[in-house]
């Protein structure tokens, strides 16, 4: 029994440590361009999407090209693998994940995050009276 | 103002419920029974009156009351509108609790034939009251003019203009304006799916609180063997219901919203896998326990950690505190729930854990009777592989709380967290999956063992041997396909012996086959998918994929939003058509694409649509020039001179009349020069903009804003808004479609494992019931 409990803890032990070590590594770094820039790693960046710049879907890349401006002000050009996500259109904000290449940010996923849709707001309110 | 009272009146009904039997269970005295019965019921019927009302009132669409407002439209569909009940946080709280207390009242049948209804429904008026708490402090029966004081409530006398006018305080004069329209559902969810989906996944966590009530039950009476045998049959019903569920939301996103998967290992999927892996586990320690007596610490903790996880779920998802991290969870709902549900866990989890430790030490041990190869053992290593399956996936689902509180900022773990520590546990589930259901109760001979294992273990490797000659070389999912093959095999033919034996307990295996071809499923369906974004000019046909080609039909209007695009599909000698469609939402304001599916034996073609680029479309951009600066649009240069705004002009600005300003630009095109002046005309307040093109040309400059600089006019700047025919250069002729196809192998595993694994459990369920009846 004491033998069995022994093999059990370090099963245990060396699931929780390979799962430690795939959780560092994976684990995707809440930050700004800036960080972007300077770490070339994989990070996710929070912003707004500029729509009076051009944005486009090159259909020869597969890739959506828009730009963003981070919750420091800075601007950059996003590069998505893939078509414009569904709800981006009425986004309030966006966020981007991917890393820094030769001036361009190239993002592999966009998290849309609706707007207050879900709590009401005053200016809604007055449109349907 | 009757549903708020109703919310407070189940509250209060409940609590005496509670108490009352609560004090039944403390003196033993039967007087309070009654009562506890009566109050119940009473709690009951007024959470189904309140339900009542809510739909009623979105049925009937009162605006006044905000929930109704903020949800439903008066231009959806019947089911829909039944659907928006459920759409926000007091619904689908409301929804929660309506079948926690219906499912109470079976549950308070039950128990009183098997005697124990005292402890299991003063746990589950416990559990009710706080649902109901949720429901006082966010109100669903809220008025709009309490959530929009400002915007909405008038004093004095109703204009003869307005129309949609109530009398809030006729005494002090005061009235509010109603809405007449509501904010709509979002078109994301205007889908069939969204009629039963949620209702099926409420139903699994409502049932989720069973085991636990029986556990603490259990451990409040000390009896820590037979409160087993009375909650088997719901912790299956739960898994069953809840598994149904998630895979349901699996298939919505997978057919409807386009991305081309079935599982993103969102947090909103995971808070309902982790709870639903934990009952797995539970399921099978509590067989052993059943058969053998033993691991009767297992199940308490897996009992109560399965509710305390659906609670935790409930709280990383509803409030508000995984952010900006994942999609959809909800926006942050404010302080309430996030200390309530916090709260909840907490009284739940200490209650629970807490009564556990206590009798811990007087819990009679059980001699160990079963040897390494029994199949006990290979149930209780099944069940640690299953729990660490749902620690892994909650670790990395609480990431941003992790990271926030060791690194001070939330973070997210990317998917291939949940890939790449789940994937060894799925192998080790696979290989336990098939031995255990070769081992025998208590101990089995080797011999045995390893003569049932030969025939399985030959098929597995055939079948591993033929993937890696048809081009696999990716070792993992090799080992996965081996593992969960050898799973596939074992229980057919254990399965098959059962099944001639007595239908009705083949359930089990009829499951792990399930789960089997499920395990194939992935590996096939995610791990071999290809995918190609092409471009389809209207008529002519393009390869992609090789073998498939694709022609763009045209497209045609299927109601006001939507428009469904033909595309027709040659494989070889078969020739297909599929329609996938967009849909472009007046309400959201927004692109939505839906995807079209070719349903083939051994795989799916998926066509997503991306866009539609017509020949005629114009471009749009939007320029930002410094006075004298000089820029280059679409090859001209266009150059910013001044604003053109003469005194006569200030003159009328000053004195309130209609005035104009201009933007005098210069462009140079092809060497011609000219000299253009889009205006701005603001006639009392009113701003028009006129534009001006080019002569000869279809590009237009508009005024976009003007910031003029008083101090430095060097300083001045506009934005003009140029306006161009798509690009000169291979414009396109027809209307083209840009599309992402994409081969999903053998996903009709997926599905196929599902429903398998689905009547596997519903076989269990029906043995389980008879068994549970038999012992009455």
């Amino acid at each position: 029994m004491k033998v069995k409990i022994l093999i059990g803890s370090v099963v245990a032990a060396a699931a929780l440590i390979f799962c430690a070590i795939t959780f560092v590594k994976t684990n995707v770094e809440y930050t700004d361009f800036q960080t972007a820039i300077a770490s070339h790693k994989t990070v996710q960046v929070k912003g707004e999407w500029l729509r009076d710049r051009e944005s486009a879907f090159e259909a020869s890349s597969g890739k959506f090209i828009f730009a963003m401006r981070d919750d420091h002000g800075k601007e950059m050009k996003v590069c998505y693998d893939g078509a414009r996500p569904n709800n981006f259109e009425i986004a309030n904000a966006i966020v981007v994940k991917g890393r820094y290449q030769e001036g361009v940010f190239q993002a592999s996923d966009i998290l849309t995050k609706c707007p207050s849709k879900y709590e009401g707001d005053a200016a809604a309110v007055k449109k349907t009276l | 103002m009757i549903g708020t009272l109703l919310v407070r009146g189940a509250f209060a009904a409940i609590l005496v419920s509670g108490i009352s039997y609560y004090l039944v269970f403390r003196s033993g005295n039967g007087r309070y029974l009654q009562i506890a019965r009566y109050a119940y019921h009473c709690a009951v019927a007024m959470v189904m009156g309140f339900c009542t009302l809510l739909l009623y009132f979105i049925l009937t669409h009162q605006f006044q009351y905000t929930y109704v407002w903020n949800y439903s439209s008066t231009d959806l569909p019947t089911p829909l509108l039944i659907s928006t009940f459920y759409a926000g946080q007091e619904g689908s709280f409301s929804l929660w609790t309506l079948y926690t207390s219906i499912i109470g009242i079976i549950l308070m049948q039950y128990t009183s034939r098997k005697n124990y209804e005292v402890e299991v429904m003063f746990v589950w008026s416990l559990i009710l009251s706080f649902l109901l708490l949720m429901l006082l402090v966010k109100n669903p029966f809220a008025f709009i003019w309490d959530t929009f004081p400002k915007d909405l409530l008038h004093s004095g006398s109703i204009p003869a203009e307005v129309s949609n006018a109530l009398w809030i305080d006729p005494v002090r004069r005061i009235w509010a304006q109603i809405p007449v329209e509501g904010r709509g559902l979002n078109p994301l969810l205007q889908n069939y799916w969204m009629v039963i989906h949620p209702q099926i996944l409420f139903t699994g966590f409502s049932s989720m609180a069973v085991p636990y009530t029986f556990a603490v039950a259990g451990l409040l009476r000390r009896d820590y063997q037979g409160w087993v045998t009375v909650a088997k049959p719901w912790t299956v019903f739960g898994a069953a219901v809840l598994g149904t569920g998630i895979i349901l939301g699996g298939y919505w996103a997978y057919e409807t919203l386009g991305w081309g998967g079935y599982w993103g290992w969102d947090p909103v999927e995971n808070s309902s896998l982790i709870p639903w892996l934990v009952s797995i586990a539970s399921i099978h320690t509590m067989m052993a326990q059943r058969r053998s007596g033993t691991f009767v610490r297992t199940n308490f903790l897996l009992s109560i950690l399965c509710f305390v996880m659906v609670l935790y779920s409930t709280f990383l998802t509803r409030s508000g505190v995984l952010g900006e991290t994942s999609v959809h969870s909800f926006v942050d709902p404010g302080n309430w729930a996030y200390w309530l549900l916090l709260a909840v866990i907490f009284v739940f989890g200490v209650f629970g854990f807490g009564l556990l430790l206590r009798r811990m030490r007087q819990m009679p041990r059980v001699p160990v009777e079963h040897s390494i190869f029994s199949r006990e053992f290979a149930l209780y290593l099944g069940a640690f592989t299953i729990c660490f399956a749902a620690i892994f996936i909650t670790i990395g689902t609480s990431s941003p709380i992790i990271t926030g509180i060791l690194k001070g900022r939330a973070a997210a773990v990317d998917t291939a967290f949940y890939v790449k520590t789940t994937l060894p546990l799925g192998i080790a589930l696979s290989l336990l999956a098939g031995i255990g259901q070769l081992l025998w109760w208590k101990s089995s001979s080797r011999k045995a063992l390893l003569a049932s294992l030969f025939y399985p273990l030959i098929s597995a490797v055939v079948f591993t041997a033929g993937l890696l000659i048809a081009g696999i070389r990716d070792i993992p999912y090799v080992l996965f396909s081996f593992a969960a093959s050898f799973a596939l095999f074992v229980n057919l033919s254990v399965g098959y012996r059962i099944f001639r034996g007595n239908p009705r307990y083949a359930g089990g295996a009829i499951a792990h086959i399930g789960l089997a071809l499920l395990f194939l499923g992935f590996v096939a369906s995610s791990r071999y998918d290809e995918k190609q974004t092409v471009s389809l000019e209207e008529g002519k046909p393009v390869d992609v994929l090789g073998g498939y080609k694709l022609t763009y039909l045209g497209n045609r209007p299927l109601d006001a939003e939507r428009y469904g695009f033909s595309v027709e599909v040659d494989h070889g000698n078969e020739i297909y058509t599929v329609m996938p469609i967009i849909r472009y939402s007046s309400f959201t304001n927004s692109m939505m694409r839906h995807p079209d599916i070719l349903n083939m034996v051994t795989r799916d073609f998926y066509v997503s649509p991306v866009s539609v680029e017509t020949p005629d479309q114009r471009k749009e951009q939007t320029l930002n020039f410094k006075k004298g600066e000089t820029r280059d649009v679409n090859g001209m240069q266009v150059t910013f001179v001044d604003f053109d705004f003469s005194d006569t002009e200030k003159g009328r600005m000053v004195t309130g009349g209609e005035f104009t300003i201009g933007v005098i630009l210069e462009v140079r095109n092809e060497g011609k020069k000219e000299r253009l002046k889009p205006l701005m005309k603001n006639s009392g307040g009113s701003i028009s903009y006129i534009p001006a093109a080019i002569a000869g040309s279809a590009i237009q400059f508009t005024i976009a804003k003007l910031q003029p600089n008083r101090e430095d006019p060097s300083q001045s700047s506009v934005e003009i808004g140029v306006t161009a025919p798509g690009s000169k250069s291979n414009k396109p002729q027809a209307e083209t479609l840009i599309v992402e196809a994409s081969i999903k192998p053998f996903i009709n595993l997926v599905w196929m494992g599902t429903i398998t694994l689905v009547v596997g459990f519903i076989l269990t369920i029906v043995r389980r019931v008879e068994e549970a009846r038999q012992r009455d």
